[in-house]
């Protein structure tokens, strides 16, 4: 920050928001156009099994896709730097959430004296109590 | 930062009869409707304090029932209500919202020049959402109670027959109000600041506000889809958290305490930040350590989302995840550190008034420093195994909340007194009740500790006879610590309407809240600030001048 | 409010089919009172993000321990109205993208179309949104009329999952994926519900002609959050229809 921390507004004398920029519409199809075609490779992605690998590729498609809506639709790429810190920290911390829960979900299993405790199963956890029957 | 306002230096003291936000329009309606941060921030104050008073009669009832081993006034499941009520009130409604929204929304835009809070509107809905979660909070005591603490763990809280959903629906209020207070804070620290306010020469009470806004909005929505969801499994039984269906209540846990271990600092943060402004306003010397103090706010705030497992030692986490919390935890310490020997450093040598923001100030420093180092002790993995859910926890955790954050809140108070209505206390009778609750306060929660290291669980009803003569000192002491308050309580409202007028800059400070009129006009300032000198520079303030009471 | 003589700043209507905006008393500028309301803004998308973040962070848990009950459950949900359904939320971000450029170009008339066809979309989504839930109920995957009837404890039976073709019946805690993807789903389906309502609203200022180049802020946010309601479809359709 400059040590006028209210330069910017005074800069601009045009009784306006300010200048901002404007997509094109030429620009919003082109994406519109991807984002149609990358659900299709996420649907055809899935079809085919690649094992463990299924939800990396469908999560990478997914991340392309909304990159896509931020940077153009959110108009994200043309936005001041606050506003994107702002908005990308927050998957920043959402990460952390996911990490250490899931850090803590699969580590469990090198727990040896939770498994002589619990019976394990084959997906490596326990199911606590018998699921409810259904009924017709 | 003595700044450049000829407004104010010339016309120091409003002529008589001149308005102020007080009495510039009155009416029922002109309250409850109004924009204006400061009567904001006095609502807010008026609500939080008397969530406190609520949560301090509770935690009172608690001590006299624990007289007896066999307990003295309830059964058990009625002791279980009172408890809970006494952690929610006091959580929810009381520390969280209680320094921002009432001495953050007063002294915030007035530190940073500017004419009122980014956004007053979001504001003002920010204090209704509040009053909505005290009244569904209400509403769910009379809908049966509570008992599931304040942490509504599952599965307990799945199965109780209680009123979890109201609360629940209470708690999610709640975290909105808070969010939005936060989102507000940073908008206006981003954009109202007035010309020459660079960064570095923000008072440090706006650092702390902005990392805890930070963490407002970063992790209270967590807690928000949290109680939501318990609300759901009540309803609809998702078996998320419902080991019956499946579920795992240690997910609840996870999802708790990621907020609710940054909202430790939500709550301890801004009492920091009081408590820099004052070691630096009562003994006229710049901060030791400005960029320190300032960084290690969001430090601090970072570091937060890193630790929450430690709460979670006995919970059945994986011994890899419980390790790497653990450590991860002692790094808290060193932020924190950095603050306490910043603040001691700016106190040696200084000029000190011996007033009675600075006494609160005083105790604080000797409060937090016991409060702070025995939670580097229950991080310790190996201890916390033997320490989880006595008593010790609940000394460290009081010394921290009440020692440290409420006390932080009172010397606020005592400081921004005369800024706000103009008047000022008995400082006598407001140091006498400061001694008193330092006295309470300790006799109260020491004996905890000695109870707790040698097993008294927390959260019971009874207990064996050993621990009585602890139990008994400690109900003691919370009396004393009641009537403590009741008399700081007293001697405020007798001000308002027996006090002296204050000075026109009661402690002689430098940041622009103390250059404006006493109390503050409508919109702060008669001229817009522009600040042209560094912060808490006092060699340029002409004491003389501010030594004039106001007309 | 004004005082000391400062008045409040007044941004100029483009046309006569529009009206100025006067920017709030307590800003200086019109460019400080449009940098504000963003920066809030985006804060309170950054919550949503963190609100829904922690519904995924349960799906990726459950997904981790119970794999094949997500893998049969994903199966029972129709992988093609899904596409469907994230075909028509992708245009109706198109139409938002380009009903906030209409209002950016002082295009009253295509601002009304646009944000009027976005509207449509978010129609067209609840209504299949509302065949897929029929469907559930019909299959006895998600009883609707004993959503909230509470879980028998003596026969350990879960009255509003009733698995009526047995499809869940090898994997453990079928109803889990049903539940998470109810509440998912739903959560998700309140704010496109939220965000019609939003549109509808600003609509009814740009067809007063408050939104011009000079002044288009209300919606430019209410698209924000219409993209924000997309941006999470575009995960919830391969976790929940695709289930990897
Ligand atoms: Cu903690």
């Amino acid at each position: 920050m400059t040590a006028h921390a209210h330069s910017d507004h005074h800069s601009h004398g045009a009784l306006q928001m300010g200048h901002h920029h404007v997509s094109s519409s030429q620009q919003f199809l082109s994406v519109l156009v991807a984002l149609l075609v990358l659900t299709g490779i996420t649907v055809g992605a899935s079809r085919i099994d690649f094992g463990s690998a299924n939800m990396l590729i469908a999560m990478a498609i997914a991340c392309i896709k909304a990159s896509l809506v931020i940077a153009f639709f959110m108009h994200v790429k043309w936005d001041t730097a606050i506003n994107k810190i702002v908005f990308l920290s927050s998957f920043l911390f959402l990460a952390l959430l996911f990490l250490f829960t899931l850090v803590d979900l699969t580590t469990r299993r090198w727990d040896s004296y939770v498994n002589t405790i619990r019976t394990p199963v084959d997906h490596g956890w326990v199911q606590p109590a018998p699921k409810p029957d259904a009924h017709h | 930062m003595t700044t450049n306002i000829p407004a104010i230096d010339q016309h120091a003291a409003p002529t008589g009869g001149s308005t102020n936000y007080l009495n510039n329009t009155s009416g029922f309606w002109s309250w409850a409707s109004t924009l204006d941060h400061k009567r904001i921030g006095l609502m807010y104050l008026v609500g939080t304090t008397l969530a406190f008073l609520a949560g301090g009669l509770f935690a009172l009832l608690v001590r006299v029932h624990l007289w007896e081993p066999d307990g003295m006034l309830f059964d058990n499941p009625t002791y279980n209500q009172v408890f809970t009520l006494h952690g929610a009130f006091m959580v929810f409604l009381f520390v969280i919202p209680a320094i921002p929204g009432s001495l953050g929304n007063m002294v915030l835009p007035l530190m940073l020049g500017a004419k009122d809070v980014a956004l007053p509107r979001l504001n003002l809905l920010s204090f209704y959402l509040w009053l909505t979660g005290a009244v569904l909070a209400t509403l769910a005591i009379i809908l049966g109670g509570f008992d599931t603490g304040w942490t509504f763990y599952a599965p307990y809280s799945l199965y109780t027959q209680k009123a979890v959903v109201t609360i629940g629906l209470a708690v999610f209020v709640l975290g909105f109000s808070s969010i939005f207070t936060g989102l507000n804070f940073i908008v206006t620290v981003h954009k109202l600041r007035a010309p020459g306010l660079t960064w570095f020469r923000m008072p440090l009470f706006v650092w702390a506000l902005y990392a805890t806004s930070i963490l407002q909005v970063l992790a209270t929505p967590v807690l928000g889809i949290t109680v939501l969801l318990v609300a759901f499994e009540r309803l609809y039984q998702v078996g998320i958290f419902d080991p019956r269906l499946g579920g795992d209540p240690v997910l609840f846990e996870h999802f708790f305490w990621f907020y609710s271990h940054p909202a430790v600092y939500i709550m301890v943060l801004p009492a920091f930040g009081i408590i820099s402004e004052l070691v630096s306003v009562h003994s006229r010397k710049p901060l030791f350590g400005y960029k320190l103090i300032a960084f290690s706010s969001l430090a601090i705030a970072v570091i937060s989302f890193l630790v929450w497992g430690h709460h979670m030692f006995t919970s059945g986490q994986s011994t890899f995840a419980m390790f790497a919390f653990s450590f991860l935890t002692f790094f808290v310490a060193i932020p924190t550190a950095i603050k306490e020997f910043s603040w001691v450093a700016t106190i040696w040598k200084g000029s000190i008034a011996l007033n009675a923001p600075m006494l609160y100030t005083l105790a604080f420093l000797i409060i937090f420093a016991i409060g702070g180092l025995t939670g580097v002790i229950l991080g310790s993995l190996s201890v916390n195994i033997h320490m989880h859910d006595t008593y010790f926890v609940v000394a460290h955790f009081h010394y921290v909340m009440m020692g440290s954050i409420a006390l932080a809140f009172f010397a606020g108070l005592h400081h921004w007194w005369p800024k706000m209505f103009g008047v000022m206390y008995d400082e006598t009778i407001a140091k006498i009740a400061c001694g008193i609750i330092f006295v309470g306060f300790n006799a109260t929660f020491l004996p905890q500790f000695i109870m707790g290291s040698r097993g008294m669980p927390r959260r019971y009803a009874t207990y064996v006879p050993d621990f009585q003569v602890f139990h008994q000192a400690s109900t003691v002491g919370a009396v004393i610590l009641g009537v403590g308050i009741a008399l700081m309580v007293y001697c405020f409202v007798v001000s308002l309407f027996q006090g002296k007028k204050a000075m026109v800059n009661q402690w002689g400070g430098v940041t622009l809240d103390w250059l404006t009129p006493t109390p503050p006009p409508l919109e702060n300032f008669h001229e817009a600030p522009v600040v042209t000198t560094e912060v808490y520079d006092y060699s340029t303030l002409d004491l003389s001048t501010t030594r004039t009471p106001i007309a | 409010m004004s005082h000391d003589g400062h008045h409040s700043v007044v941004i100029p209507a483009p046309g006569p089919e529009f009206v100025p905006h006067t920017v709030a008393h307590h800003f200086d500028t019109p460019v400080q009172e449009f940098q504000a309301a963003k920066l809030g803004f985006w804060l309170f998308l950054a919550t949503e993000i963190l609100l829904f973040g922690g519904l995924f962070a349960a799906y990726f848990y459950y997904h981790e321990t119970y794999a094949e009950t997500f893998r049969v459950g994903g199966q029972q949900l129709d992988w093609q109205l899904g596409a469907v359904n994230t075909t028509v939320l992708l245009l109706s971000s198109w139409t938002m993208a380009m009903g906030v450029r209409s209002a950016q170009t002082s295009q009253k008339g295509k601002t009304l179309l646009f944000l009027g066809l976005t509207v449509l979309g978010a129609l067209i989504f609840l209504g299949i949104k509302y065949v897929e839930y029929s469907a559930k109920n019909q299959h006895g995957l998600i009883v609707f009329s004993h959503l909230f009837d509470g879980y028998d404890q003596a026969n350990k039976q879960l009255p509003w999952f009733q698995d009526y073709g047995g499809v869940m019946k090898d994997v453990p805690h079928g109803h889990l994926f049903f539940a998470i993807y109810l509440t998912m789903t739903a959560i998700h389906g309140l704010h496109v519900v939220i965000g019609a309502g939003l549109i509808i609203w600003v609509m009814k200022g740009a067809a007063k002609g408050r939104f011009h180049a000079g002044y288009f802020l209300p919606v430019d946010l209410v698209g924000l959050y219409w993209h924000l309601v997309d941006l999470i479809w575009i995960f919830l359709f391969p976790l929940l229809y695709l289930v990897p």
